[in-house]
């Protein structure tokens, strides 16, 4: 995707005369000081047409002043350009830009839970992930990788047992003081105007979460008045893990974050390493990397769909569903080994040549499934009540979309044909043809009927991607081997002594990246998947920031399920399709 | 003296047959659904626990017998006891004005195979249906929980909707048959020579409506909706006190209403002698599993609805229907 030209920058620079215009070898960025950052990103927004949100995050840079850098990234949907803002932290203090874009909320908790950098404006400035209570932000430089022993989670039983903290997770107890809730003051607030309201409690162990998000409804009746997204579950740290590997090491970590699309990830995080180390990626492996992403992406989309429709009570979808993702399953397990977190690709290539036979069974796969979406769209498409449950259920607008940094199928739901592969090709999506399909009222029924069509545009990818990897030799390379930052394939480094230096040099002592800063995207299956990597040097990233898609998609629920009811909850949740390992990282 | 000690015996042995009987096929149907859901979903259902999983009935009544059952702390525990009764005795009480064949003779005793046949047994079969909401009820009440309470209230919700609909729907049939007997209306369409599903279908449908609704099944199982409430109103209980309530609704109802269908609308036992003296038998009960197996081929089969689409559904064209039906009935029925 280009980034900023230089007629815009030039633009912005005669309006703003302090911001300063750096063109790095990857991306534009604009330096301004804090106190023009609102002017700017509204100047930005509203005259230079960047009004799609992508992301914001920190960096810690612990010897300067000011010490934080506030990151922004936003994305231009008409001239299809991305920019970075970046501004220094004034005495750990940075404006809040929710009055610009909706989502910045989530991403200023975020920041503030890790970084402790203090949002001037915030409604609702919260821990995200972290307890409250917490007294450390866990991405700043000082903090030990390995965690401060003495302060963990206080638990339920340890309150009873009499300690004295008053524990998070007891909601009926301290649930004045439990202060992760959204917008809990005027929570609050409403929860006192009506006795007959309930708070209906869901999560973080709930069926229809999905995983571990906590959910608290206030409800008149059926009818959702408010709602808070509790998240932190499942957070691991998976940044600051990051900030301590080499970039190779950190492949397998990216399987955990979306479980569900794990060869996707790679993929996006492997592109955001290659453009940061300049490797040239063999063509074999570009489409072995495609033909498995859209595998993986079918996979993803199957389970959202069984999981969706086992939601609104239609219990047979959920295996029909299930029995050819077991297909897909055997075939990534085929090749990588594994058939969750497959950990498949390798920066510079793939790990295995294709195995033995694959072709052919993807070719019986790609025969087949056009029949079984029949029968999925035979059992809902149609159907009655589905459409009752489902359409002018949870409507996003355009503006919306921008406005929460919605991406993916959710973005596209709603008309916006926001889709990475086509705007900013990697592997082999610039080779093949496909079609994006869009939706146009924007609601539940448009986001199925989108996904569903996805499957059938990731089947003529594949379909692609087979005749051209059968037109391959067997012996075209499937891993850069060359380049010195990329790992030989085993069968190498047993036969060569080069090759098993070279390996032991890199596990032992890194890729020793170059300088400079990344930001690099895959279209998942939940959004964009987007890696800003910022390196300084050496083999591990200064700073790597994740953003996430189903993290952005899940900030527009507490709006769409205002005046809806929980079972409308159930089927608006499914339709954005969060994995929490992704959201908490 | 010895007449009514008789008529007591039989009376005693007819109920130890149909409790005896009905109970044993519900648990057994637990195993059909679980052997057809498997088939329709293609996979093969439980197949380990003796021939075709024939045990398997008895193997989950064991586990939930030896299961130590949780009581949370906070229960109304008379009320949360009385829920589990509740449940499960007005299901079974509709079994007592099920007619299930002809009248015979055996040892010059003139038996009826209904237990008893009163004159207001269809009446019988309302109040049933709408005692059976109190289990429901007393449930998400007493369990203290709040996915308990919302499900409950919501069958409440479906069942003051459908009770409605199910008496104007049946109505239609009692005007054709002229009494309110279940052996009456099954005499009235066999000296006919008609069943009454021919001159009441959209009765004969409401009543399929009333039916799935009355027993929580899918697309009217919101009561339950696991994935909203978990499993609602019954969440909080455990063991066999947990297995009570499916039996109850989904089996012992779904048969119940189904029987009661056979009886209104698909003309009871009648049907060809080509079995024998057990032909009337066999009819009834063909009849009645086949209502049984579409409802159970519609639970695996349909998403659910929302609590305010089914009680729109029922209160705005159910019920103008069901009242067009039975003015219409009553006006051909007066001319003819």
């Amino acid at each position: 995707m280009p980034w900023m030209n230089r007629a815009t920058a030039d633009r912005v620079k005669f309006e703003f005369k302090d911001v300063e215009v750096e063109f790095t070898k990857h991306t534009t960025n604009l330096h301004v000081k804090q106190e023009r950052l609102i002017d700017l990103m509204k100047h930005l927004k509203e005259k230079e047409g960047y009004r799609h949100f992508i992301d914001h995050t920190c960096i810690d840079f612990p010897d300067t002043k000011e010490r934080f850098q506030g990151i922004y990234i936003l994305y231009n949907p008409d001239t299809n350009e991305r920019v970075i803002v970046k501004t220094w932290a004034k005495e750990g203090k940075l404006p809040s830009l929710e009055k610009l874009w909706a989502c910045a909320r989530w991403a200023e908790r975020e920041a503030y839970d890790m970084f402790g950098i203090v949002y001037e404006g915030h409604e609702n400035l919260r821990r995200m992930f972290m307890w409250e209570g917490y007294p450390y932000h866990p991405l700043r430089k000082d903090f030990p990788l390995e965690g401060i022993p003495e302060v963990e989670l206080p638990s339920l039983t340890e309150l009873y047992a009499g300690r004295t903290d008053p524990p998070s997770h007891d909601f009926e107890l301290v649930h004045t003081r439990v202060p992760t809730l959204e917008d809990l003051e005027r929570t609050e607030k409403a929860r006192l105007q009506k006795k007959a309201q309930l708070v209906l409690n869901w999560g973080p162990l709930h069926p229809g979460t999905h995983g571990t998000i906590w959910f608290l409804f206030d409800l008149d009746g059926e009818k959702v008045v408010q709602s808070d997204v509790i998240l932190g579950q499942l957070h691991r740290g998976m940044e600051k893990i990051a900030e301590n590997i080499y970039y190779f090491q950190f492949l397998p970590y990216t399987d955990r974050m979306d479980y569900i699309s794990a060869i996707c990830n790679e993929l996006s995080y492997a592109t955001a390493v290659e453009k940061l180390l300049g490797v040239e990626v063999p063509e074999k492996a570009r489409y072995i990397r495609t033909m498995f992403a859209e595998l993986q992406r079918i996979n993803s989309h199957l389970l959202w769909l069984g999981t969706g429709a086992l939601d609104l009570g239609a219990l047979t979808v959920f295996l029909y569903a299930f029995r050819e993702r077991e297909k897909i399953m055997d075939i990534i397990e085929g090749n990588a080994g594994f058939r969750l977190t497959s950990a498949f690709l390798r920066i510079g290539g793939v790990h295995y040549d294709l195995a033995e036979g694959t072709l052919d069974v993807i070719k019986a796969f790609i025969k087949d499934f056009p029949n079984r979406l029949k029968e999925y769209h035979n059992l809902l498409t149609r159907n009655r009540i589905w459409l009752r449950r489902t359409k002018d259920i949870g409507v996003i607008t355009r503006e919306d979309v921008f406005n929460y940094g919605l991406t993916g199928p959710v973005a596209r739901g709603s008309g916006v044909p926001y889709d990475i592969r086509k705007l900013e090709p990697y592997a082999a999506y610039d080779e093949v043809e496909f079609d994006i399909p869009v939706g146009e009222v924007g609601d539940v029924y448009d986001r199925y009927l989108v996904r569903m069509e996805e499957m059938v545009q990731s089947l003529r990818i594949i379909e692609q991607c087979v005749a051209k990897l059968e037109k391959l030799p067997k012996s075209a390379p499937y891993v850069n081997k060359e380049h010195p930052a990329v790992m030989s394939p085993k069968e190498y480094v047993f036969m060569d002594l080069e090759d098993m230096v070279k390996n032991f040099r890199i596990v032992v002592h890194g890729e020793n990246a170059p300088p400079g800063e990344v930001y690099s995207s895959g279209e998942n299956p939940r959004g964009e998947l987007g890696f800003y990597i910022y390196s300084t040097g050496g083999s591990k990233p200064y700073r790597l920031r994740i953003r996430s898609g189903a993290l952005y998609n899940l900030s527009i629920f507490p709006k769409l399920i205002q005046n809806g009811t929980i079972a409308d909850a159930i089927a608006l949740l499914g339709s954005l399709d969060p994995v929490v390992g992704e959201t908490d990282r | 003296m010895t007449e009514l000690l008789i008529n007591l015996i039989i009376t005693l042995i007819k109920i130890l047959v149909v409790l005896g009987v009905f109970l044993g096929i519900g648990a057994y149907l637990t195993w059909f659904e679980r052997k057809l859901a498997g088939h329709i979903q293609a996979r093969m259902g439980p197949k380990l626990v003796g021939p075709f999983g024939l045990l398997q009935p008895l193997a989950d009544g064991i586990k939930l017998l030896t299961k130590e059952s949780v009581i949370p702390q906070n229960a109304d525990k008379p009320v949360y006891y009385l829920a589990v009764v509740m449940a499960v005795a007005p299901a079974l009480l509709l079994f007592s004005v099920i007619p299930f064949g002809p009248e015979f003779t055996l040892f010059s005793y003139r038996i009826k195979p209904i237990i008893s046949d009163v004159n207001i047994a269809i009446l019988l079969v309302f109040a049933f249906g709408s005692l059976a909401v109190y289990g429901t009820i007393f449930s998400g009440w007493a369990s203290n929980s709040k996915y308990a309470f919302l499900g409950s209230l919501r069958k409440a919700a479906v069942i003051i909707s459908y009770e409605v609909v199910l008496g104007f729907s049946v109505l239609g049939v009692l005007l054709l048959a002229g009494t309110m007997s279940t052996t009456g209306i099954v005499q009235a369409q066999i000296e006919r020579g008609v069943w009454f599903i021919v001159y009441q279908p959209v009765a004969f449908v409401l009543y399929l409506f009333c039916m799935l609704a009355e027993s929580g099944r899918v697309p009217f199982d919101i009561q339950e909706a696991e994935a909203e409430l978990v499993t609602g109103y019954n969440v909080e209980y455990g063991g066999m006190r947990f297995g009570v309530f499916p039996l109850a609704e989904w089996y012992l109802n779904t048969m119940a209403l189904s029987a009661i269908a056979t009886v209104l609308f698909l003309g009871g036992w009648s049907g060809p002698h080509i079995f024998g003296p057990l032909s009337p038998y066999i009819w009834f009960l063909v009849k009645m599993f086949g209502l049984v197996f579409f409802v159970l081929w519609l639970h695996w089969t349909l998403p659910r609805f929302q609590a305010r689409d089914i009680t729109e559904i029922g209160w705005k064209i159910m019920l103008p229907l069901s009242i067009v039906n039975v003015v219409i009935t009553a006006i051909v029925a007066h001319i003819l």
